[in-house]
């Protein structure tokens, strides 16, 4: 239990932690000597079994703490709660202990964090710059306060490298960033040997932008806008996690025609998102007829996302306190056509794909990730539900009107591109059905709660289950209603490290298909 | 084999005949329209817009809306304390000089803006250029830091109900291949240098296409210290399509454009 486990924890660490506060009624948040961060984060995460689900920094100096602060969410997926432990750093010391040799999780945290605020991880196994390609110059740190968020700094050439594997027949392929479809822009870096991959290394943050940075200083609303644009096909996770936070702190939450709006253009965008898988892991094995059949069902979606909003990407939805205008009224009956007609035919052209022994032959037994990996580096979504991880933000840390709606969420074991596709596929059907009974049990009522002032350096966590995972956003407003620090995790952020680990073994013809059947974005991880 | 002759007995063809004729965008949220007589030049909307795409002209007090920098959130039309400003349905908003997708005579900041005469942008587009590509175009897409919206709905273009091959253009997977290169994105710090490597590697006679918010002056992260003002700060641009993002035909309205084909 959270509360014995807690005891114990307390109990054990006394001399190490103080400040216990309880920001809500799941929530519990403390601050740690950060000489005994690894250790206590280590029994954190394996006594106690809570995963790392989110690390980052903040400049705190000119605020109470006089200091940089890093805050380690961990969450007990099992009871729904948040433990988060923070650590202060002084600019005289501008260094902390990295936790990664033991939660495995923290390793790109870690490298973040050194990137944008210069405090160096010590004895961390892979110090690189994570965030800035070699053009960046060193020094020069955007999240400290002092950098001016609106100068671009000069060019600069730092030397990057990438692993090495030697031996014999060994060769190296270098691919994008512009890549040969129409795709966001990574680097690729394989060592093969003939045609199995030995190792991949991926370089990303080619779409880094600096949206965090951006945001401090800026008002709610604009950065409702700027959270919609973080990805754009995960419009509705992204805002609505921010939308959640801003109602957290606020201490209003959204009525319940609202909640249930945001059920059902949540679960749309789900369903148009794992469409556009499915087409992308049959185009990857060239089977173009079933591509096309989910492609066209994938159409039909955007025309029901044009019947409820008029914008594909279901934008202009959300706001803190709720959404923007009535939606649904009025368009049920056409919309729940047009759904019907889409969940007969994704159980046909499923039936079609299972039946064809060349394309079960290419899915089955590729790009295999391992149970213990997919826990060890807290992979979420459909990936880690593929490969035995049974989580779901949905049901774990239920929001707007998941708790009030019954839905199944899909499990598999054997991490392949098939289990993906099939907890995929099995999602679409639960988001049809959930759409339904979320339109069908619509109540009536307001559409949105007005926002009061929120206390400055109140801070709160919004979590949502993205098409692609868990979506875990922390705001902390600043004077005048404006934002102070705002740390965005998608779940793609997590889940790049596994494709590195899904592909070992396979052969590079086969790195598409892996690369399609995890979907990630590549705008979501680089901001 | 049976059910999926079955199929292509069911959906023979779902190919839209656009823009041949015309579509029903009736549900479309198309581009903000402020109407002059209803506006007192409040300026609420101007403080609100989060990508700073609404001006006023000092001289009349008239509220426009700069069409490169918009974001189509509408959040404009609700604030509006007179109703003054609406979303209107139209998507083909594609223009081929910047400038003229800026509020028409009152353009306030020009610096960001490249000075292209008239007389260039016709030379650019010549006859001959369009003939040569007329019928078959390559294109290549290259995605500069966007958030990867517009390049969904480009994908979208290949899609069963738009098709875009049946009008003789092609997505290629080289710029070595390519006549046209379809850029998103503000041009983000890391990929300026592959953006320029691209272009360079596309050969002449090439035309260049921004499409979305961020590709033609920045979008809503033209703030970003590691993103653009938009690509023209990068590579000459002959076509620019505002959207956030465009629809797929906004897009091929784009293209087309770019030939001289509407």
């Amino acid at each position: 239990m959270f509360e014995d486990g807690l005891k114990k924890f307390t109990d054990i660490f006394a001399a190490h932690i103080n400040n216990r506060t309880l920001p809500g009624k799941n929530e519990c948040c403390l601050e740690a000597d950060p000489l005994y961060i690894r250790e206590i984060c280590t029994y954190i995460n394996r006594d106690m079994g809570h995963q790392l689900i989110s690390m980052f920094a903040s400049d705190e100096r000119k605020l109470a703490a006089g200091k940089y602060v890093i805050y380690y969410a961990f969450a007990d997926r099992a009871e729904g709660r948040l433990l988060t432990v923070k650590t202060l750093h002084g600019e005289e010391n501008m260094t902390f202990h990295s936790i990664c040799s033991t939660v495995h999780a923290a390793a790109l945290y870690e490298r973040e964090i050194q990137d944008m605020f210069g405090l160096v991880p010590l004895d961390h196994p892979d110090p690189r710059r994570l965030v800035f390609h070699s053009n960046w110059p060193e020094g020069r740190f955007p999240l400290r306060k002092d950098f001016d968020g609106k100068s671009k700094p000069e060019k600069a050439k730092v030397e990057m490298q990438f692993k090495k594997v030697e031996g014999y027949g060994v060769y190296e392929i270098p691919v994008g960033p512009v890549h040969a479809g129409i795709i966001e822009p990574g680097h690729f870096r394989f060592s093969v040997a003939g045609e199995p991959i030995i190792n991949l290394e991926a370089q990303l943050y080619f779409v880094h932008k600096g949206i965090e940075k951006m945001c401090e200083g800026e008002t709610v609303e604009k950065c409702l806008f700027v959270s919609e644009r973080i990805s754009g096909d995960e419009t509705i996770a992204n805002s609505l996690a921010f939308c959640q936070a801003i109602e957290k702190m606020a201490g209003i939450e959204a009525p319940a025609r609202a909640r249930y709006t945001r059920v059902v253009f949540a679960e749309l965008e789900r369903l148009t998102s794992h469409l556009g898988d499915l087409t992308g892991i049959c185009q990857d094995t060239a089977y173009g007829f079933a591509a096309y059949q989910f492609n066209m069902l994938r159409g039909w979606s955007y025309n029901v996302a044009d019947e409820l909003c008029g914008m594909r990407f279901l934008r202009n939805v959300n706001k803190p306190g709720g959404v923007r205008k009535e939606f649904i009224s009025g368009s049920e009956t056409r919309v729940l056509e047009l759904l019907g007609r889409i969940r007969a035919e994704i159980k046909d052209t499923v039936d079609i794909i299972n039946a064809n022994s060349l394309f079960i032959d290419r899915v089955e037994n590729t790009g295999v990730l391992s149970t213990e990996a997919a826990q060890d580096l807290n992979i979420v979504g459909p990936a880690g539900r593929a490969s035995g991880v049974r989580h779901d933000t949905r049901k774990t840390f239920p929001y707007a009107a998941y708790g009030e709606l019954d839905f199944m969420v899909p499990e598999h074991n054997n991490g392949d591109v098939n289990c993906r596709m099939n907890v995929k596929i099995e999602e679409c059907l639960e988001s049809i059905d959930l759409i339904c009974k979320a339109i069908n049990s619509m109540p009536e009522g307001r559409l949105f709660e007005t926002l009061p002032d929120i206390k400055p350096y109140s801070h709160a966590f919004g979590m949502t289950e993205a098409p692609r995972g868990e979506n875990v956003h922390w705001v902390m407003m600043g004077e005048a209603g404006r934002i102070f620090r705002y740390k965005i995790r998608t779940p793609s952020f997590c889940d790049w490290p596994a494709v590195c680990l899904a592909v070992r073994g396979n052969i590079v013809p086969d790195f598409p298909l892996i690369n399609k059947s995890f979907n990630l974005s590549y705008a979501g991880n680089d901001l | 084999m049976f059910k999926t002759v079955e199929k292509l007995i069911k959906y023979p063809r779902l190919t839209q005949e656009y823009p041949k004729k015309a579509l029903d965008p009736s549900l479309f949220v198309g581009r903000p329209e402020v109407d002059q007589d209803k506006c007192s030049g409040c300026g609420v909307c101007m403080g609100h817009c989060p990508s700073g795409a609404i001006k006023s002209d000092t001289g009349s007090a008239k509220i426009t809306i700069d069409y490169d920098k918009c974001i189509f959130c509408a959040l404009c039309e609700e604030l509006c304390p007179a109703n003054a400003v609406g979303m209107t349905h139209d998507f083909e908003l594609a223009r081929k000089d910047r400038k003229s997708l800026n509020s028409r005579a009152f353009t306030v900041n020009e610096d960001s803006i490249p000075a292209i005469s008239e007389d260039e942008l016709e030379t650019r587009l010549k006859k001959r250029v369009s003939k040569l590509f007329g019928r078959s175009l390559q294109i290549r897409e290259v995605d500069a830091g966007s958030c990867n919206g517009c390049d969904y709905e480009i994908n979208a273009l290949s899609n069963p109900f738009n098709d875009i091959e049946r009008l003789g253009i092609h997505f290629v997977a080289s710029p070595r291949h390519a006549d046209m290169l379809l850029v998103t994105g503000p041009v983000s710090r890391n990929m300026e240098e592959a953006l320029i490597k691209t272009y360079n590697a596309a050969p002449d006679p090439k035309l260049v296409v921004a499409a979305g918010a961020c590709a033609c002056s920045g979008g809503i992260f033209k703030d970003c210290y590691a993103a653009g003002k938009g690509i023209d700060s990068v590579v000459p641009v002959d076509v620019y399509i505002p959207g956030c993002p465009p629809r797929p035909q906004a897009i091929l309205y784009g293209i087309l454009k770019a030939l001289d084909k509407v």
